[in-house]
């Protein structure tokens, strides 16, 4: 391992970070074409300590992103393919009786990696997706009495299919904010398709790239995300637009004091990623939509029928402070 | 030609609040509004509602046509008229109802809002108690808050609307008390408003005929209020003197009319310690004013003394009036009466109550002189079997013959009318004085009720060189009646005996005590008239305090608040204080010439600035980018300085 071990006592130089992060992102921007926005913002998620939410139709590239993420930051990976008939124990894991010691061992499941790709979740029964949500929520699994802690750091990128499509189980409102952003990755521009198509095979590429950077050092920007100073005129500003979601006649439901501490965080490692020497309120504008987009209920009565329509209604209707 | 669609649900939020505040502001109306626009109204508005909720459309435009000349017509048939009080309030009820099913959209009900408004300005027309405060107060919350429902697209919202709406309503509160302090009282203000005429009020009329008066006893309305400023007579000496009467046809005393009677030279001298008091009259729509005997001096405009030395207003008295008044206790009226006058209050119908005329005679005979005479009468009332009763049995045509010699019961102005009568056949002058007697004192707030049930009926006889005195039979059949008064006979075996009915001590106590907070917000509240305001123009230190001083007062206040309150209400929810990066970077946006749009971020206003203009590209994402570090990145002197810098170059490249 690395020279000391918590990370307090380790002299961390903010050139550093600042060169980490560039090469991280110039590391995956190889690998996805075109997506420099949603690269920084998923790189955000999890600086910030999330876990990411992709929710596009099949192929748009979510499974790529969240393995080259794994694989940039030097993460262990697992994926799980959810589907109708996985049980809590397969993502999980088991206790097996051995007969040589008389004795039952844990058999850890998929889940005990660092970055876990929860893939395709609405295709899950709410049992199996429950499991993951929990140990997403608590960090930590238990099987038979025993507490098994998960890795750190810890990850869960979920992928979900838009909701109207036939046999899924759209995650409920309430698992929905378990994550702290939700992306959409969208279609590539014409230039990039045009490169993706005559550039060599993302999976192969996928294999010869190498960490970018260690976790240790994952953890430290982690904390120096943290550490980002936010002023008074900004939390003003987060406060407005808190408040404008719970007394707007548009949204049903306004983002609760978790959704409020989602958005401090987010747009702190979003500062940090975009170099800010604190939280700008671009930072806050540029992450509204992921973060808040998955909170919000718009009223049956709005015009905005659509989260990302809602969040730029909020982001327009709100003076920044 | 009005659209036919159906209608589409939507005011089905707002509509019900609009149903409610208009439903409460007519509801002091509907006691007095014909049945038919009670209903009239009840059914536009269930069936406005059940439109909305099934969709249906709404009546065409001929038929609403067609139900406002018919309500229209209603109303000038209900009521001989279109302006007033009653008639105006019927034609805005009228209007809210059919306004009803024209309410096609969510800002239709704004109509409907001002018009519940309006009803609740027209309630205060009619009666101002001082219930009606509290309950108009919840009626303008339930109107302000289904303004603020109408105005909102979400309807879950009505508590937080309520509270709203009770916020401005705490916001308008000194802005209308500066308004009552200081706008100008006019005694006879051009926007009056004719009084309803219709409704009876109960009191002495301008004649008397036997079973007048007692036909008032039962009542317990009030007359007047009277607030002594330091002695209260004793009950005996109350005599509020009204209308005097002089002629007489055998059966009704009238002749209230001032103008018939000769002049008489010298008319009083008084005598004795002056008592002075207030007395707040409620409205009679009569000219009488009541004063404790002959009154003094008196405070009340427009407002004459009568030969007969009784007070007349010279307009009716169609609402409470307060004025002050000083009597003195003991007064000589009249030494001399002239032959005219003399002859005058003699009279007596030819061959009416002849009986009674020739017992007269017969006794003045007997007397040694006029004063024996008066006793003697007296006494007979006192020793013989006369009853003193409220319920008298009917008289006829020679009605005090048929009182003094067969039916013998009677109340005050069977015993003053025979008294007059008998005076008057034994060439004694003599009248009969209409007014009240006695008077509670509420020991709550400490002044004297006269109620209706007070009325009296008494007498003045005139004799050489005592003038015109009092002399009051009634006393002399029922002492207890002019020694404790009405209402303090009332709880004892004299007033049963009478044929009164006491009501429970408790509840006499819960009306005095209402009567006392009643009088209290009388007395501030609604006496505040010109001259009260006069006074305490004059206390806040207004020198010679006219309309125009008070009015400009008014206004300057007005003003004064005004700013306070937007003040308060901007540092409540306006933006906060700016510190020093925001006022440079505000020069920076007012120097740009494109003002940023609400909500959007420095950064991208640099950006759509420097598309605009590349000339100023770099120096604008220079100012954004010093702006950014100082103000929302960690503190540093150096920041703000590096900002002001670039600010300042900028300011100075757009100049040039």
């Amino acid at each position: 391992m690395q020279r000391g071990s918590t990370l307090g006592q380790v002299p961390i130089e903010t050139t550093g970070h600042r060169e980490a992060i560039d090469n991280v992102r110039r590391m995956l921007g190889t690998i996805i074409l075109g997506k420099d926005d949603e690269i920084s913002l998923a790189l955000a998620c999890l600086l910030a300590r999330g876990h990411l939410l992709i929710e596009d139709l099949p192929g748009l590239g979510k499974t790529t992103l969240a393995q080259a993420l794994a694989k940039v930051l030097g993460l262990s990976y697992q994926r799980i393919q959810f589907t109708s008939d996985l049980l809590p124990a397969d993502i999980i894991g088991v206790s097996i009786f051995q007969q040589r010691d008389g004795q039952f061992e844990f058999k850890p499941g998929p889940i005990f990696a660092q970055l876990v790709l929860a893939d395709e979740v609405n295709r899950a029964t709410p049992k199996a997706q429950s499991a993951l949500l929990e140990a997403m929520e608590e960090q930590q699994v238990s099987v038979d009495g025993h507490t098994h802690m998960l890795p750190r750091p810890f990850f869960v990128v979920a992928t979900q299919n838009p909701s109207d499509q036939i046999g899924t189980f759209p995650l409920p409102e309430s698992q929905l904010d378990r994550f702290l952003m939700r992306l959409e990755l969208g279609y590539p521009s014409e230039d990039c398709e045009r490169a993706l198509i005559t550039g060599s095979d993302r999976r192969s590429m996928l294999s010869d790239i190498d960490a970018v950077i260690q976790p240790v050092q994952l953890e430290a920007l982690q904390t120096a995300a943290t550490n980002i100073h936010i002023s008074e005129p900004l939390i003003d500003y987060v406060q407005a637009l808190v408040r404008f979601t719970r007394e707007s006649p548009d949204i049903e439901t306004g983002l609760s004091p978790r959704g409020s501490l989602a958005l401090v965080a987010a747009a702190k490692a979003r500062a940090l990623v975009e170099d800010h020497s604190g939280v700008f309120p671009d930072d806050v504008q540029a992450i509204f939509t992921v973060v808040a987009g998955h909170r919000l209920k718009p009223a049956s009565i709005s015009a905005y029928r659509n989260p990302n329509e809602l969040c730029r209604h909020v982001l327009n209707s709100v003076a920044i402070s | 030609m009005a659209k036919r669609s159906g209608t589409d649900g939507s005011l089905l939020h707002s509509l019900p609040w609009t149903l409610a505040a208009l439903t409460f502001s007519m509801l002091p109306h509907i006691p007095f509004l014909p049945v038919w626009i009670t209903v009239a109204y009840l059914g536009c508005a269930a069936g406005r509602l059940q439109i909305e909720r099934k969709r249906w459309r709404l009546p065409a435009a001929w038929i609403r046509m067609l139900l406002a000349l018919i309500c229209f017509i209603g109303v000038l048939v209900s009521y001989d008229a279109i302006s007033g009080v009653g008639p105006g309030s019927a034609l805005l009820s009228v209007m809210a109802a059919l306004k009803l099913l024209e309410t096609r959209q969510r800002r239709d009900q704004f109509v409907l809002l001002f018009i519940s408004i309006f009803l609740m300005m027209s309630a205060l027309l009619r009666e101002q108690y001082l219930w009606s405060l509290p309950y108009l107060l919840i009626a303008l919350l339930l109107t302000l808050t289904a303004w603020l429902q109408m105005s909102t697209s979400r309807g879950a919202g009505a508590r937080q609307a309520m509270r709203n709406s009770a916020r401005l309503l705490l916001y308008a509160v000194p802005l209308m008390l500066t308004m009552w302090v200081f706008f100008p009282r006019i005694s006879n203000p051009f926007w009056a408003v004719p009084v309803d005429t219709s409704s009876s009020i109960s009191g002495l009329s301008d004649q008397m005929s036997p079973g007048d008066i007692s036909s008032l006893s039962l009542s317990n309305a009030v007359a007047f209020r009277v607030r002594f400023d330091d002695v209260i007579p004793e009950p005996r000496q109350r005599y509020w003197r009204g209308l005097i009467l002089h002629r007489f046809n055998g059966r009704t005393w009238s002749g209230s009319e001032p103008t018939i009677i000769a002049r008489d030279d010298r008319p009083v001298e008084y005598f004795g310690d002056p008592v002075s008091y207030q007395v707040t009259m409620e409205p009679t729509r009569q000219h009488w004013v009541f004063a404790l005997d002959i009154p003094y001096q008196w405070s009340l405009p427009k407002t004459i003394i009568g030969q007969q030395l009784e007070l007349m207003r010279t307009q009716p008295i169609d609402q409470r009036t307060t004025y002050s008044a000083v009597s003195y206790p003991r007064f000589k009226l009249n030494a001399d009466l002239r032959d005219y006058s003399r002859r005058f209050h003699l009279r007596l119908p030819e061959g009416s109550n002849p009986q009674t005329v020739k017992l007269a005679r017969d006794m003045r005979a007997a007397a040694a002189s006029d004063e024996d005479f008066v006793d003697a009468v007296l006494r007979k009332f006192h020793e013989e079997e006369y009853f003193y009763t409220l319920k008298p049995p009917a008289l006829g045509r020679n009605s005090i013959d048929e009182f003094l010699f067969r039916t013998r019961q009677g109340f005050c102005e069977h015993y003053a009318s025979a008294f007059a009568v008998m005076m008057r056949a034994a060439g004694i002058p003599s009248r009969v004085v209409l007014g009240y007697q006695g008077g509670e004192i509420n020991p709550m707030g400490n002044y004297m009720i006269v109620r209706q049930s007070d009325a009296h009926a008494w007498t003045e006889v005139w004799m050489q060189g005592k003038g015109w005195s009092r002399v009051d039979p009634t006393a002399a059949v029922a002492p207890e009646r002019i020694d404790a008064g009405m209402s303090a006979a009332m709880f004892g075996a004299a007033g049963a005996s009478w044929g009164l009915v006491a009501p429970s001590e408790f509840l006499h106590r819960m009306r005095l005590t209402w009567d006392a907070i009643n009088e209290t917000w009388n007395d501030w509240v609604l006496g505040y008239g010109p001259e009260n305001q006069n006074a305490f123009m004059e206390w806040l230190g207004m020198e010679k305090p006219d309309w125009q001083k008070m009015m400009l007062t008014g206004l300057a206040l007005l003003v004064a608040l005004i700013t306070v309150i937007s003040v308060l209400l901007v540092m409540r929810y306006g933006q906060p204080a700016k510190d020093k990066a925001a006022v440079l970077y505000r020069q920076f946006t007012e120097a740009a010439g494109i003002d940023p749009y609400l909500g959007e971020s420095p950064i991208a206003f640099a950006g759509r600035l420097g598309k605009l203009d590349r000339s100023v590209h770099d120096a604008a994402s220079e100012v954004t980018e010093r702006y950014l570090a100082a103000r929302y990145g960690p503190p540093s002197a150096s920041g703000m300085l590096k900002l002001q810098q670039s600010v300042q170059r900028f300011l100075r490249e757009k100049r040039s």
